[in-house]
């Protein structure tokens, strides 16, 4: 079982990573992999009907309780479902639309559990570890609220733990 | 020197600029509640901030409860709700 972590400014390789997760074991049938990229519209939180245009985004983390929080998260998922490898990439500092923000990579026997871990993995990411986006819609600053959506996604996995 | 730290993240962070991040620990400050009680009146916006449902704690990179009791060299964080991922 291989877990790797990292908070990070610098942009990730999604090829280096997917290479480096497959050649862990040869008992590998299945390799699921999630980016998250920084879209270029956000919606205000005073003005949910009308979007503007994201100049850039700026991703703040409590450093140290951050990486802690992840590896609780992903202990939990390779409690619930066996994996070999589990690699978790986030991004802070200034990040412009576009740009790569976050990476779960999976590997595991068969493709079931890899798709359930990448996905409990970044829904709990989304509620749980300790980062804060700050957007600049054309100057105004704007701290993103969390989104009922995210928080749902979350609540799901506590509904039907034993799926 | 008996110092406790203080770190506040997000929103609460624009809302603490003049708000002294590292305080004398004194012994008669025993708990995060007590802490926030303290800045409520050259701090207001803050503390009403701070007292919203969804903000949580933390003491050493732990989260706690409110009442947790403080100690010589903590750290305590205010953590409004996240946004990663």
């Amino acid at each position: 079982m291989s877990i790797n972590i990292h908070v990070q400014h610098e942009d990730f390789d999604l090829a280096a990573e997917y290479t480096e997760l497959r050649s862990q074991t040869s008992k590998i049938g299945a390799v699921v992999t999630f980016t998250g990229l920084v879209r270029d519209f956000e919606r205000l939180q005073d003005d949910p009907t009308s979007g503007r245009n994201l100049h850039r985004l700026t991703l703040q983390h409590y450093p140290g309780m951050t990486e802690r929080l992840i590896a609780e998260i992903v202990d939990e998922a390779v409690q619930r479902w066996p994996a070999f490898g589990v690699t978790v990439i986030h991004r802070v500092g200034c990040l412009r639309p576009n740009e790569q923000i976050v990476f779960v990579g999976v590997t595991s026997e068969h493709r079931e559990n890899a798709f359930k871990i990448a996905e409990f993995v970044m829904d709990y990411l989304k509620t749980k570890a300790t980062f804060w986006k700050q957007v600049d819609l054309n100057g105004q600053q704007q701290w993103i609220q969390p989104k009922q959506s995210d928080t749902e996604a979350a609540a799901k996995w506590t509904e039907d733990s034993d799926e | 020197m008996s110092m406790i730290n203080l770190l506040f993240f997000g929103r609460l962070g624009d809302l603490a600029q003049d708000v002294n991040h590292s305080i004398t620990y004194d012994g008669q400050l025993r708990t995060p509640e007590q802490l926030v009680h303290q800045l409520e009146v050259a701090h207001s916006k803050l503390v009403a901030a701070l007292r919203e449902p969804q903000v949580l704690v933390s003491v050493n990179k732990i989260i706690v409860k409110w009442d947790h009791p403080l100690c010589d060299g903590d750290e305590i964080a205010f953590l409004p709700p996240v946004t990663g991922g």
